[in-house]
């Protein structure tokens, strides 16, 4: 279904409600908790509900799901900004999806480490002549024998 | 925006949220510019429908990909891909309800899909009185009989001030207006439209 949309009235014997272009944007999360291994969390707007997000998934991302529960998780409102003014961050629905046939899923590490190894010498090297640059720059007066310009004269 | 090898919709479901794996740790990730209004508009309707759910699997990727970069507190690689893929979604609901629009009036000649009136709140304001669906007619409906659409003679003098508030807000701008006027025409007497006119 969609989102911030007036459903219609259903009475008996009225056609499915069918939507098209949904409203609704999810996004996979990394549990907090240890979570048993066919269950995979996911963030939802507040309007959408369990059966709807198992169509949403068996439809449109072909995945075969078991079984769906949702909560929702409550944004806080304690934080105030600097006129004492009450900042609330947003709620949201959190829902736990099983997988069915014995699937299981593991949320993948987005950010490894990546080692570029052509661009290193080359880094040192440009470190190398900007270091020597500067102390070329910084020769002082060679009838002072090295003495700091600190003291006077 | 740059696309993975096969086109057609891949076998494993739950990899579609996430991005290409060769792209995983990358600090930038090369994307094209957002669809267009007038792009859009050439396109067919089963075209649309499938560009919108094409747009719908990225704009869940790329929330997925942002809730984890928060989580692991590091920059999400090329934010700018997020905002292209609302902008394209946005222009194509805009397509999607000018055909709607367009096919209304030539069908029936209503020129808004939900049904209406101009109507008289209780506070003496007109108001356009959105309908609602119910399964009783209205002279049955306890809720919608509580509602008074007419206002009660006390609140002519309400009315009034409230003209009085808004004549006085708007006599304010335009005097602000004439102001920044004759300034400007006496600071810069040679930049005028008068002049300009006048010299052909």
């Amino acid at each position: 279904m969609a989102r911030n949309v007036l459903y219609p009235l259903y009475q008996l014997g009225n056609p499915q409600l069918r939507v098209f272009r949904t409203n609704f944007f999810i996004q996979l999360v990394r549990p907090g908790t240890a979570q048993p291994e066919d269950t995979v969390q996911f963030r939802i707007p507040m309007e959408m509900t369990r059966v709807d997000l198992r169509n949403y998934l068996e439809r449109i991302y072909n995945v075969p799901v078991a079984a769906v529960r949702t909560r929702v998780q409550h944004g806080s409102n304690r934080k105030r900004d600097y006129r004492n003014v009450r900042m609330k961050k947003p709620d949201y629905k959190v829902a736990y999806v099983q997988l069915a046939h014995g699937q299981t899923f593991t949320f993948p590490d987005l950010f490894p480490e990546k080692k570029s190894p052509d661009g290193s010498p080359g880094d040192d090297d440009i470190r190398d002549q900007l270091l020597e640059d500067q102390r070329r720059r910084q020769t002082r007066d060679p009838r002072r024998g090295g003495v700091p310009d600190w003291f006077g004269l | 925006m740059c696309r993975l090898l096969h086109t057609t919709l891949s076998r494993k479901g739950l990899e579609e949220f996430f991005d290409d794996p060769k792209n995983w740790g990358e600090e930038k990730v090369k994307s094209g510019a957002s669809w267009t209004c007038q792009q859009l508009r050439n396109k067919s309707n089963e075209d649309l429908h499938k560009l919108w759910y094409v747009l719908l699997k990225e704009r869940n990727m790329l929330l997925t990909l942002e809730q984890e970069a928060k989580r692991q507190r590091l920059p999400m690689p090329s934010p700018e891909r997020l905002e292209k893929v609302i902008d394209s979604m946005d222009a194509l609901d805009k397509v999607v309800q000018e055909r709607e629009d367009a096919l209304r009036l030539l069908q029936t000649g209503q020129e808004k899909a939900r049904p209406g009136a101009w109507r008289r709140d209780i506070f003496g304001r007109i108001i356009w009185h959105k309908f609602k669906q119910w399964p009783i007619p209205w002279y049955l409906n306890k809720r919608y009989n509580r509602k008074r659409f007419f206002a009660m003679p006390y609140v002519e003098r309400f009315v009034r001030l409230r003209l009085e508030k808004h004549a006085r807000i708007e006599a304010r701008k335009k005097s602000l207006e004439k102001k920044k006027e004759k300034f400007l025409q006496e600071k810069f007497p040679h930049l005028s439209e008068a002049q300009k006119s006048s010299q052909v």
